[in-house]
């Protein structure tokens, strides 16, 4: 009987989206050798690979709903590393951010990657009963105090690269459950207007300056923005990006990112290195894998026996969607510079753990689809 | 879906999302075929460009060499400090004080570089410090990390003779300056900023052959200019060296004459009277053309360069052509040699009455020399006769006179080839008129000042001494040069279709120009020459340098100083002696000026002397000296 089930289980388990990941993680270290070669980026890569299969496989086998049921413990406990992170001494501080505490063996890891993972469940769990009306005002102010709360103690740290990644999770989980459209649509009209105007009252209010507002200016004009002050960036990604051309730059050993003059090339600008080493054609194949991952992922969701199962899936595909886009809309220098990894491409085990793990979730749901 | 699912339309909100997936990811690859696609090879350039570099590699100046081979000035390597500029980033002025406290440098002369970089985008590189000693090559190596943009490389440098010898012929070169730069003269040749240039002197004037073409290595470049690799490099071309006239122990004589005279103060030119190359240029005060070349940058040395420019000597002025003095009574042979030629005298009836002096008007002017009676020509020269001079004048008129000028060309330059040549003051009516607005007429006493060469005309050495050998060479007058030869330099590259190939340069001689024929019958320029032979070798006023076995004439002149009547040294005459040897087949010429030493004879004459010594040693000693044994035999 238990061989039967494990025989079901093995033809039932989505192989295609772990194999999926699992390649990407892999053409991202070769990527990582390539903006780094004298480093051992690529190697941590791989090594983390390693973990993270194993993480995955654990999560996909064993059941979800039980996880789920543990999630306001998994969520208090997240909400404390988070506290954690910010003791001096304890979290580790990285270019003025605290957001980095430090194991014995394992190294460093990044709470904010983790933390995600219970926030997804504990929003499923939340949303998950079976629904008959509309949103409440209730629901919709329980979901903003669940995020709110990991995403207050991380503006602490503060890394809002990172906050505003928790963003899409409640806006899927409430766009699923029964959000009136009339809101919806409210609020993209807001952000589409809004953003215009609140520049021009920024500026004129004197509010938006700085740093903050040279940001925004190189994104509008990054072809006469200061390209040695705070258009480098957004300039030297984009010049690292053209360079790559339909099938990549020719020989690679003087890169931009070897040569330097592409920064963080391992971890914030991969997108840009693998545009520089493959070309139009490798960045399109890249992409289109992430389009048939989250596909698939979506699929998947919609297969789902309970609205549980269904509201974790699409957590993450949202997730992983807004990461996606605000990543490489950064490498091709139309979005501010904002430090949010490229999923399962950057180095970085926090974050392929902890995106590893998401997918073993939407394994473990798919896995009992027919499971009572 | 497999749960039963009552609110709104869930199904279609799944889909949505799908939508919008693809849509999002559809935007990014809009995006990048925009990027990579339409406008990847203006990227591929940009990104070559921020990674490619060409960094210099100077040429070595020619070499300058005397007739007889001697070096006279050379390029040494020296090492150099230089700061790559990031291309990404702007010039880091927080690099100004570490780098003047490790380096000793002047962190205002630092701050002066960094402005000048900043405003001209070509120049990649600044030169921190020339001539880094070990010490400061060690502190570069050790602060690496802090400055990897910091870099030691060899640079030639110009070495000039010590003590300054030869300093106002040579010049000297300097950095291109932001004003030249501006220049078509300069801008078309392809100058950029950092280039060493000629900038005075043969140096100026022979840039072109002196400055080799510089070579370049393309290297490759971190963010930071940190050189990875060379790509290419192209090897300089040197310079070609040039051959002048000049013979260095003439012009080592002639420099020690001026450093002994009262003043410190003067000039001698020695001159070939054949073909106008000069032997000997010398001018006192000296300055040392190695500030120029090495020390400017640094704060003592502009200090340096603030006191020559301050010094009431005037050491940077080269006297030899700059200078202009009363030619004194070195004016008579060439107003005897006009009257000759113009019929105000003959040679067989050249007598005029000296009558120990002239009355014009009221006013007596007397004869230096006392009451010579009535000489004739010969008489006049050798024993310098100021009357039968204000006479002559007289004959020949302001009208005669400046036809002399104009035989001898005074009122020209010479035409050497040296920069910053002035020319000479001659005797005319609008000289009057301008520096005498209160008494503008020409009047006879100004004929007669003008006669004997204490008028308002004053010359540069350069063009009396021309115009006295023009006599010796019975009226053959040259245009005096420096240059003699310049050494062909070899290709450098292999295809000459490429745009970094260095052809071969070729050799060089002087375009000597044809000489002035000034039309003076022999019998005519004879007679002055027999009178200016009297000078040194009959009873004449400097029997004194009488040099056995070498013909030497000549003629002594004492040049007022404008400011008479005043005590003091400064205030003496100017002491004149021009002269060719021998005197009926010239050799050489020479000119000295001593200022503000006294009496022609006394100081101008023994200086020539002393150059005539030097040029008969190296010429007659061997073959021509008496040889006492073969008066033992005969006895």
């Amino acid at each position: 009987m238990v061989a039967i089930l494990q025989k079901r289980k093995l033809r039932d388990f989505d192989w295609l989206i772990a194999l999926l990941a699992i390649a990407i993680v892999s053409f991202g270290a070769w990527e990582i050798h390539n903006a780094q070669p004298t480093e051992p980026y690529w190697q941590k890569q791989l090594i983390g690979l390693g973990i993270a299969m194993v993480a995955m496989a654990a999560i996909a086998f064993s059941d979800y709903r039980r996880l789920v049921e543990l999630a306001p413990i998994l969520y208090v406990f997240g909400l404390m590393l988070l506290v954690i992170v910010l003791i001096p001494h304890v979290g580790m501080k990285i270019n003025g951010q605290r957001c980095w505490i430090k194991l014995p063996i394992a190294g460093q890891f990044q709470p904010s990657e983790f933390v995600k993972i219970p926030v997804v469940l504990m929003l499923a769990k939340y949303f998950g009963k079976h629904r008959t009306g509309l949103l409440t005002w209730k629901e919709l102010f329980m979901g903003c105090v669940i995020l709110g709360l990991p995403i207050g103690l991380i503006l602490l740290e503060p890394d809002v690269g990172q906050a505003i990644t928790y963003l899409p999770l409640l806006a899927i989980v409430l766009f699923l459950s029964s959000v009136r459209m009339w809101m919806v649509v409210a609020v993209l009209v807001a952000c589409i207007a809004g953003a215009p105007l609140a520049y021009t009252v920024g500026v004129k209010t004197g509010l938006l300056h700085g740093y903050k507002l040279e940001r925004i200016n190189v994104i509008l004009d990054p072809e006469n923005a200061d390209k040695r002050g705070f258009g480098y960036h957004t300039w030297q990604s984009m010049v690292t990006v053209g360079e790559g051309g339909l099938t990549g730059a020719r020989g690679s050993e003087y890169s931009q990112s070897s040569l330097k003059f592409l920064p963080e090339p391992h971890t914030d600008f991969i997108f840009s290195v693998t545009a520089e080493t493959t070309g139009f054609l490798g960045c399109l194949l890249l992409l289109a894998s992430y389009a048939l991952l989250l596909t698939r992922l979506i699929n998947d969701a919609r297969r789902s026996r309970d609205r549980t199962g269904m509201l974790v899936i699409m957590a993450i595909v949202g997730g992983l969607i807004f990461q996606i886009f605000i990543n490489v809309g950064m490498a091709l220098g139309f979005l501010p510079v904002i430090g949010v990894p490229l999923p399962l491409m950057s180095a970085g085990l926090s974050s392929v753990l902890a995106t590893f793990i998401a997918i073993g979730f939407a394994i473990s749901v798919q896995l009992r689809r027919f499971v009572n | 879906m497999k749960f039963v699912d009552d609110s709104q339309n869930l199904r279609v909100r799944l889909r949505l999302i799908q939508v919008l997936v693809l849509v999002l990811l559809g935007v990014l690859c809009v995006r990048l075929y925009l990027l990579q696609i339409v406008n990847g090879a203006r990227y591929a350039e940009v990104a070559e460009n921020q990674r490619i570099r060409l960094l210099p590699i100077p040429a070595p100046r020619g070499v300058i060499f005397d007739r007889n081979g001697n070096m006279l000035v050379d390029s040494r390597p020296i090492y150099s400090v230089i700061l790559s500029r990031e291309v990404t980033k702007s010039i880091d002025y927080s690099f100004i004080k570490p780098l003047a406290d490790g380096l000793q440098l002047d962190s205002e002369i630092l701050r002066e570089r960094f402005d000048q970089v900043k405003s001209q985008p070509a120049f990649e590189s600044i030169p921190i410090k020339e001539g880094a000693t070990s010490a400061d090559i060690a502190w570069v190596d050790a602060h690496q990390l802090e400055f990897p943009t910091l870099r030691i490389e060899q640079t030639p440098q110009r070495r000039y003779p010590e003590n300054g010898l030869l300093c106002h012929a040579l010049g000297y070169v300097g950095e291109i300056s932001p004003e030249q730069l501006k220049q078509p003269e300069y801008r078309d040749k392809g100058y950029k900023p950092g280039d060493i240039i000629g900038q005075e002197g043969l140096e100026s004037v022979y840039d072109e052959y002196l400055r080799g073409r510089d070579g370049y290595r393309k290297v490759i470049v971190d963010s930071r200019g940190h050189i990875q690799n060379e790509v290419e490099r192209v090897e300089p071309q040197s310079g070609q060296d040039i051959v002048i006239t000049i013979d260095l122990d003439l012009q080592k004589a002639a420099e020690e004459q001026l450093r002994k005279s009262p003043q410190g103060r003067g000039v001698i030119i020695s001159m070939d009277p054949n073909n106008g190359e000069i032997l000997a240029l010398a001018s006192a005060p000296t300055f040392d053309p190695n500030l120029f070349s090495q020390r400017i940058t640094t704060k003592a040395g502009r200090a340096e360069y603030q006191k020559l420019l301050n010094d009431p000597d005037h050491p940077l002025i080269n006297r030899a052509i700059q200078g202009k003095y009363p030619p004194g009574s070195t004016w008579k042979p060439l107003m005897a040699t006009a009257g000759l030629k113009q019929g105000a005298i003959s040679i067989d009836n050249s007598n005029l009455v000296c009558g120990g002096g002239i009355t014009i008007g009221n006013k007596f002017t007397r004869c230096m020399g006392g009451n010579h009676g009535s000489p004739n020509v010969h008489f006049a020269i050798e024993h310098s006769c100021d009357g039968y001079f204000y006479r002559l004048g007289l004959k020949m008129k302001l009208e005669g006179i400046q036809s002399m000028v104009d035989m001898f060309e005074l009122d020209k330059r010479t035409g050497i080839d040296l920069p910053h040549e002035v020319v000479s003051t001659t005797p005319s009516r609008e000289l009057k008129t301008r520096l005498y607005p209160k008494d503008p007429e020409w009047k006879d006493i100004d004929t007669v000042y003008s006669s004997f060469g204490q008028g308002e005309d004053v010359l540069t050495p350069m063009a009396l001494l021309r115009a006295h050998s023009s006599i010796g060479m019975k009226g053959k007058m040259y245009v005096p040069h420096l240059l003699k030869e310049v050494h062909p330099i070899g290709a450098v590259g292999n295809e000459p279709t490429r745009s970094d190939y260095r052809a071969e340069r070729p050799a060089h001689t002087f375009d000597r120009p044809e000489p002035k024929n000034l039309g003076i019958p022999t019998d005519q320029s004879d007679v002055v020459v027999q009178a200016m032979w009297a000078v040194v070798n009959g009873g004449g006023t400097a029997t004194g340098i009488k040099l056995v076995g070498f013909d030497i004439a000549g003629k002594t002149g004492t040049a007022q100083v404008v400011s008479l009547g005043k005590e003091g040294s400064e205030h003496k005459d100017h002491s004149w002696f021009v002269s060719y040897a021998p005197a009926y087949k010239p050799e050489i010429s020479v000119v000295a000026l001593i200022e503000n030493a006294g009496l022609g004879s006394r100081f101008g004459a023994p200086a020539v002397r002393a150059i005539y010594d030097v040029y008969y040693a190296k010429t007659r000693t061997a073959k021509e000296k008496p040889d006492s044994n073969i008066a033992l035999k005969i006895r």
